[in-house]
Formats: C-alpha cells, sequence, structure tokens
C-alpha cells in the first residue's frame, strides 16, 4: 500500500544574515582607522624596557638590522618606506636636512637588541652632529618575570 | 479598457557586497601591522665646544660587555645601581650620571641598565606618587635630573681636551 503523505512541511534551516553587512562594515571601518604603514618592516628583536613613552606618529626613523642581517642601516622621513644607506655620512646628511625643516623634528632609533653598540653609538653621534633633539629609542614591554 | 501596468522592480544588486566586504576586511588585516609604537625617549644636549662636566661632580656608569655594569670604577650589581645613584644624589641632586657602554657591548646591555636608571622615579616613589626620599637640603628626591650618554667621538674629545690642559 503506497503510503499517503501529507504535504510535506517545510522546515527551512536559516542562517540569519541581515546582521553580516553591519558587522564587516564595523570590521572595515575599524581597520581603515587603525591601518598605519610600517615605514620599516625590518625583522628584529627589539630590547625590552620597563619605561616606555608613546613615541610620535610622524617622527622620522633610523633602523639598525640585526648582526645576521649585515647591522644594515635604514633611514625614513616617517612617511616614505625606509631606504638603507652605505655609509654614517649618509645618515648625517638625512638626518641635518631633517633638523633644517623642522629644528624640534623627533627621531626614532629602531634597533635590533644585539647588534653591538659601536654601530648605535655612530648613529647618536651623527644625531648630535646633525643637531637633533629628540630621540626615541623604540622597545618592547619588559614583563615582571623578567624585570 | 485597462490595460494592466507591468510593475518592474528596482533593486540594487547586493549579492557581492559580501564578497567585497571580506575582500577589503583581509586586505587591512593582513596590511596593518600592530608595530611597536613605544620607547624610552631622551634630549640631546646642545652640543657646546667645551664640556664642562668634571668627572669627580658625576656619576659615571660604565656598561661592560655582557651587561655588567662598573659605577665611578668599581664593579656593582645591576640591582645596586639605583641605591647607590639615590645615596650619591641625596648628597648633590645636580650631580649628573654619565652613562658610558663599551663599544663590544650589545645594544641591549646598554637599555637595560638606561632603563634601571630611568625607573628611578618609580622607585623613589610610593604608590600614591609622593616621594619617599629627600636630599641634604630638604628638597623631594623623585628622578635623576640628567642622564647624559656622550658618543665615542665624544669621550675622545674629551680626552684631547684634557691631554692638552
Amino acid at each position: 500500500m503506497a503510503l499517503i503523505r501529507g504535504r510535506e512541511r517545510g522546515t527551512g534551516a536559516q542562517i540569519f544574515t541581515a546582521s553580516m553587512a553591519d558587522i564587516v562594515f564595523l570590521l572595515i571601518v575599524f581597520f581603515v582607522l587603525t591601518y598605519k604603514v610600517e615605514v620599516d618592516k625590518t625583522q628584529m628583536n627589539l630590547p625590552e624596557t620597563w619605561v616606555r613613552k608613546k613615541v610620535p606618529e610622524k617622527a622620522a626613523v633610523i633602523s639598525i638590522a640585526p648582526r645576521e642581517q649585515g647591522s644594515t642601516i635604514r633611514v625614513s622621513t616617517g612617511e616614505e618606506m625606509a631606504l638603507p644607506v652605505s655609509t654614517i655620512e649618509e645618515v648625517i646628511t638625512f638626518a641635518s636636512t631633517e633638523v633644517a625643516k623642522n629644528p624640534d623634528r623627533e627621531f626614532i632609533l629602531k634597533a635590533d637588541q644585539d647588534v653591538e653598540y659601536a654601530k648605535v653609538d655612530e648613529v647618536l653621534d651623527a644625531l648630535k652632529q646633525s643637531k637633533a633633539k629628540f630621540i626615541f629609542l623604540l622597545s618592547e614591554q619588559l614583563t615582571a618575570d623578567k624585570k | 479598457m485597462n490595460i494592466k501596468k507591468k510593475e518592474i522592480a528596482s533593486e540594487i544588486f547586493t549579492g557581492s557586497m559580501a564578497d567585497i566586504s571580506f575582500l577589503l576586511i583581509i586586505y587591512f588585516m593582513i596590511t596593518s601591522a600592530f608595530s611597536a609604537t613605544r620607547g624610552l625617549d631622551f634630549a640631546l644636549p646642545e652640543e657646546t665646544d667645551t664640556p664642562e662636566i668634571k668627572q669627580e661632580d658625576s656619576i659615571e656608569v660604565h656598561v661592560m660587555p655582557g651587561g655588567a655594569i662598573e659605577v665611578d670604577k668599581k664593579s656593582l650589581p645591576v640591582d645596586g645601581l639605583l641605591p647607590y645613584v639615590l645615596e650619591k644624589l641625596q648628597q648633590n641632586p645636580d650631580k649628573p650620571v654619565i652613562l658610558r657602554t663599551d663599544p663590544e657591548a650589545t645594544y641591549g646591555d646598554m637599555i637595560s641598565v638606561f632603563d634601571r636608571l630611568r625607573r628611578a622615579n618609580e622607585e623613589w616613589t610610593d604608590d600614591q606618587g609622593n616621594p619617599m626620599f629627600k636630599d641634604v637640603n630638604g628638597n623631594p628626591l623623585t628622578e635623576i635630573k640628567t642622564i647624559s650618554i656622550p658618543t665615542q667621538r665624544e669621550i675622545e674629545n674629551i680626552w684631547n681636551l684634557l691631554d692638552m690642559g
């Protein structure tokens, strides 16, 4: 005997997607607002410090790559991508130009923690010769267990 | 005769919006870098032709390779640095601290000692930010007023001047 089935009731399982657009746009807005171009993408282990002050956003950047990468020095005005320089005189020229444009120009020094101090000393000396006044030494947060 | 008007439903096609939105999210997520935006600040002094810091008027901290330190030519554990500086500053709060680093040492060695000196403010004040120590004149002592980081060239210049003298 054939089974007579009643009209099948459609229990349509649905995922509610109406709010998806809101969420997606919220995320887009968040990323657009927080988006910041990193001018120097050199991968390195920054030194860790307990005291950390916020660095100015548009400061000029001087980076020193880790020893394995040849301790290359790169400079950036804070707006363009960092470019490698081969001599310390080029750092002096770069810093002097920046200081000439703005005497209170801030500089960020981003250096690997294992880089030899002699290299950092050269850069600091170049900044002093260029009459730079404000320097920020980029660092990571030192955690209490290492304090 | 009544002619039924054909209604043309006007609508904006939103089917691809989700694709575009997710593409944008992925783009911004990948390219946005949560970079380090904090660090230690210090101001460089204006360069003068005649350095006036006399060695006996300052506290000289020498960072050796490996991170060990010598303070006023005597080796000292890093933990003993701030108590030593505090004792000296209580006698003379204007004493500058000169931080010299061996060229063979690493940047990390120097930064850890510099950070310790900068921590003076936190160590010498209580939880409410009230000063815990006073100098000989009875003034509160909350920080090291001058921390100088001379470069190798400046040190050599000073030596040359001393030799000439």
